[in-house]
């Protein structure tokens, strides 16, 4: 008997659909699965790399920047009952520290990671930060030209730079990190007089720090806070930017880094090619590709601290401050933000 | 059984995870605040909507203005341009800040909703009481007798927009970073998927945007069944084009501004850094950053046009049975209202929806590979064709397939002799929406594993590092693509393209 003509497009459909599903991309012929939140023009070449050298294939899953990370770590915790992931590089350090808190990163202790400092390790080894960013102040210098360049994040209240400078709203990605780390270094009082001051003195709030990048080299900000990572960007793009590594005084606070990390999940289903992965992650080799990169990510290997580097790394005094409690903290002072900025 | 599957499940598997504490925080007066603000945004935006798409659209389709087969396909691109490329366009051309400028952006993003539907209901009236109107007071008269008829499509157009305006929040967030800041109740959804663990919390967060959605889309629906839809049986007269006499220009030159102001302007500025920017801009660099992008960018391309083109085609005649069956089986209109639920949800509890709902050893094949896309795309747009396909259904005279069943005709012979072949215009619609829509889809898709291959993915990946010239003109080469079924249809085909439902 024919097939009647409309179960003939329908079968027609379910053909496309099924082919669809057993061919291209994807699937369990994965030796190993990373999902990667660093940008992938960064990433993806490195990771290549890993697979021409081991010749095991890698299925590498990326996040955008307009997510703030957040797709593929609530991808992470939703898939945690039948996990397809199996490391995590993640572009800053709190939402990792808060995946291990809650039980879902295994521990592994990487050779690769002899010479990071323990300051960017955990205690348990459940993750290792690597390549880092620091928080930097942006100027536009044909704005700034012979006024007193800010040298402090105090100077974001100061009255003469009233509705002059900006930030990125402090509800995602490394500019929440950083504010949650202030509640720990400067103490609540003065992290909440600083963000009441932010609100009086007019602070612009960006949707994010690459927005206020280009804020300020396009002339629309005097200064603001960003990442290094999008100050250099500006910079190479022949912009008229320039940086300050703020309270980098005797009694500064100092500059807060925000390193990338890697882990590698509980119940990974290839744990074996996962540690491989994470060992070659976690190399000089790719700390130094990624410092020579567009994004000039800050190593953190004590064997290249003399390296050649775009940024003047000697100016900056690293703010001490304890991964652990900041991202413990996050999601308190997120809640506590939400309900100061977002009104 | 295929749209409840696709669609509403992922839904229904999130709502299971709201526990009853979780409704505790609803109703704080900031999130009110947030939510009245929202309201109010939505309705200077549709007000700006209605202002210029009501007038743009009756013009184009009804009056003597000349070039309107030109302009009338040109003033939908600013709905398929996703709003923030509007947004980041035009701020960097003028200097825009506030909640106005808010407005206006979005806004002019959903004007061609209201211009649609104008227009349809406009092309719907009867030349003969035209004639008789314009025989008793000429076009004044004309115009007077045709306000109320054109009012339902407006409406319809309004509610659309209104639902499309308040649930962004990427343009309020993105126009407010200069100058005081504009938050919105799509913002508190946001940072409630950011790092609450806790989901239920951020379900609930959504549900009373997903009841105003909800809200604006329902009246829009019983509008339709209304409105001021002919039948196709064959009685009605087309109304011939009015003319405008001294009026032809002035209406030249409004109608005209809208395509330069809200077409032609972020085009130009695209290509303008695509070709270097404030660098210097030189057509041999504009060639360039094409061709290279195009180069590189192929493959991503080619991924987003195939999983759109099979999601479309597969969504079509789904979605015929769907809508055939909603009009035609006794009480399944009632049913219509669910239809909407998908649109109206955030894309991204849908798309954690369809990672719990399809996440299983069963389904691990099907998740981990480029199928999960297509039942993503399928889920999320299924709904646009079934309203487009189930509005022409309603307009068509069941009569012809009744006498085909006592002739003899099975019911999937009359869907495919009698009904689809008068459908055709509204099923090539109904891709078209399809294919768009999941083209320029991210919140959601960003989510399963084959959208890291989309185009799109790609733009708003390299925005952050890339060079501006070659964003520039990757969001050229999408628009291009977005534009190119339409283009295609109205360049060859002899029937007007229906995408509305």
């Amino acid at each position: 008997m024919p097939i009647p003509p409309p179960f003939r497009l329908l079968s027609a459909c379910l053909v496309l659909l099924v082919g669809s599903v057993t061919t291209g991309c994807g699937g369990d012929d994965a030796d190993v699965v990373i999902y990667c939140a660093l940008d992938q023009v960064h990433s993806e070449p490195l990771i290549r790399r890993f697979e021409e050298r081991t010749g095991l294939k890698v299925r590498a899953e990326y996040d955008i920047e307009a997510h703030k990370t957040v797709g593929l770590v609530r991808r992470i915790r939703e898939e945690q009952n039948r996990p397809r992931c199996d490391v995590f590089w993640n572009n800053e350090i709190a939402h990792t520290v808060a995946l291990a808190n809650d039980g879902l990163l295994m521990s592994y202790d990487s050779p690769s990671a002899a010479d990071i400092p323990e300051t960017f390790r955990d205690p348990e080894r459940r993750w290792t930060g690597f390549a880092a960013r620091a928080r930097v102040l942006i100027l536009n210098t044909d704005l700034i030209k012979d006024r007193e360049a800010p040298d402090s994040m105090w100077d974001l209240l100061q009255a003469e730079w009233k509705g002059q400078v900006g930030m990125a709203r402090p509800l995602t990605g490394t500019t929440l990190t950083h504010v949650t780390a202030l509640y720990d270094i400067i103490g609540e009082e003065r992290t909440r007089e600083y963000l009441q001051g932010v609100k009086d003195n007019e602070v612009h709030l960006t949707s994010g720090n690459a927005t206020l990048m280009r804020q300020v080299r396009e002339g629309r900000m005097h200064w603001g806070w960003t990442d290094t990572d999008d100050y250099w960007v500006a910079k190479s793009d022949g912009f008229p930017v320039d940086v300050v590594y703020p309270d980098s005084g005797p009694d500064g606070i100092g500059t807060l880094f925000i390193p990338n990390t890697v882990c590698v999940l509980a119940n990974a289903p290839h744990p074996d090619a996962a540690k491989q992965l994470v060992d070659y992650i976690l190399s000089a080799e790719v700390e130094e590709h990624l410092a020579k990169s567009r994004s000039a990510q800050i190593p953190l290997h004590t064997s290249l601290e003399d390296m050649p580097h775009p940024l003047d790394l000697k100016q900056i005094k690293p703010m001490d401050v304890d991964y652990q409690q900041v991202g413990a903290a996050i999601n308190a002072r997120h809640a506590e933000l939400k309900e100061f900025f977002l009104d | 059984m295929a749209f409840a599957l696709l669609c509403l499940a992922p839904i229904f598997v999130m709502l299971t995870r709201v526990g009853a504490a979780d409704l505790e925080s609803l109703g704080s007066e900031r999130t009110l605040a947030l939510l009245g603000r929202t309201l109010k945004l939505g309705l200077h935006s549709t007000i700006i909507a209605v202002l210029i798409g009501a007038p743009f659209g009756f013009l184009l389709a009804r009056t003597d203005v000349p070039g309107a087969s030109l302009m009338r396909p040109l003033g939908i691109v600013p709905l398929v341009l996703p709003p923030l490329f509007l947004a980041i366009t035009w701020t960097a051309m003028v200097e825009l800040r506030g909640p106005y400028a808010t407005a206006i952006v979005l806004g002019v993003n959903t004007f061609p909703l209201v211009a649609l539907f104008t227009a349809k209901a406009a092309a719907r009236i009867d030349a003969r009481r035209e004639e008789a109107a314009l025989l008793v007071g000429g076009l004044r008269s004309v115009l007077r007798m045709e306000l109320p008829l054109l009012l339902p499509g407006v409406l319809t157009g309004a509610a659309l927009s209104f639902a499309f305006t308040v649930n962004d929040w990427s343009v309020p967030d993105y126009i407010s970073s200069v100058g005081p800041k504009f938050n919105v109740y799509a913002d508190e959804i946001f940072a409630n998927w950011q790092l609450e663990a806790a989901t239920g919390k951020a379900v609930v967060t959504a549900l009373p945007l997903v009841l105003v959605t909800l809200a604006a889309l329902l009246p829009a629906l019983g509008l339709r069944r209304r409105g001021a839809l002919a039948t196709l049986d064959g009685d009605f007269r087309r109304p011939a084009k009015l003319q405008l006499g001294v009026w032809r220009w002035p209406a030249f030159a409004f109608c005209l501004a809208i395509v330069l102001f809200t077409v032609a302007g972020p085009v130009a500025r695209l290509a303008y850094e695509a070709g270097g920017g404030s660098r210097g801009f030189t057509v041999g660099a504009f060639k360039e950053s094409m061709a290279t992008t195009l180069e590189f960018e192929r493959e991503f391309l080619a991924n987003s046009l195939i999983w759109s083109a099979v999601a479309a085609s597969i969504a079509v005649p789904l979605a015929l049975i769907i809508a055939h069956a909603i009009e035609r089986i006794r009480g399944a209109r009632l049913l219509e209202p669910i239809v909407l639920l998908p649109i109206a949800v955030p894309a991204i509890l849908f798309g954690i929806g369809t990672i719990n709902l399809w996440n299983h050893d069963l389904t691990a094949q099907l998740y981990d590979g480029n199928g999960m896309i297509l039942l993503l795309y399928l889920g999320r747009f299924l709904a646009f064709p079934v309203l487009v396909l189930s509005g022409a259904v309603a307009a068509l005279d069941p009569r012809l397939e009744e006498a085909a069943e006592l002739a003899g005709a099975g019911p999937l012979r009359r869907l495919r002799a009698i009904v689809a072949p008068p459908l055709r215009p509204s099923m090539v619609g109904g891709w078209v929406l399809v294919f768009v829509f999941a083209m320029r889809e991210l919140d959601a898709a960003v989510l399963v594993p084959a959208a890291n291959h989309t185009v799109i993915f790609k733009a708003y990946n390299r925005i952050h590092f890339a060079r501006d010239d070659s964003v520039a003109a990757l969001c050229l080469l999408i628009l291009f693509f977005l534009v190119l079924p339409g283009l295609l249809w109205s360049l060859f085909a002899r029937e007007k393209l229906e995408v509305l439902p």
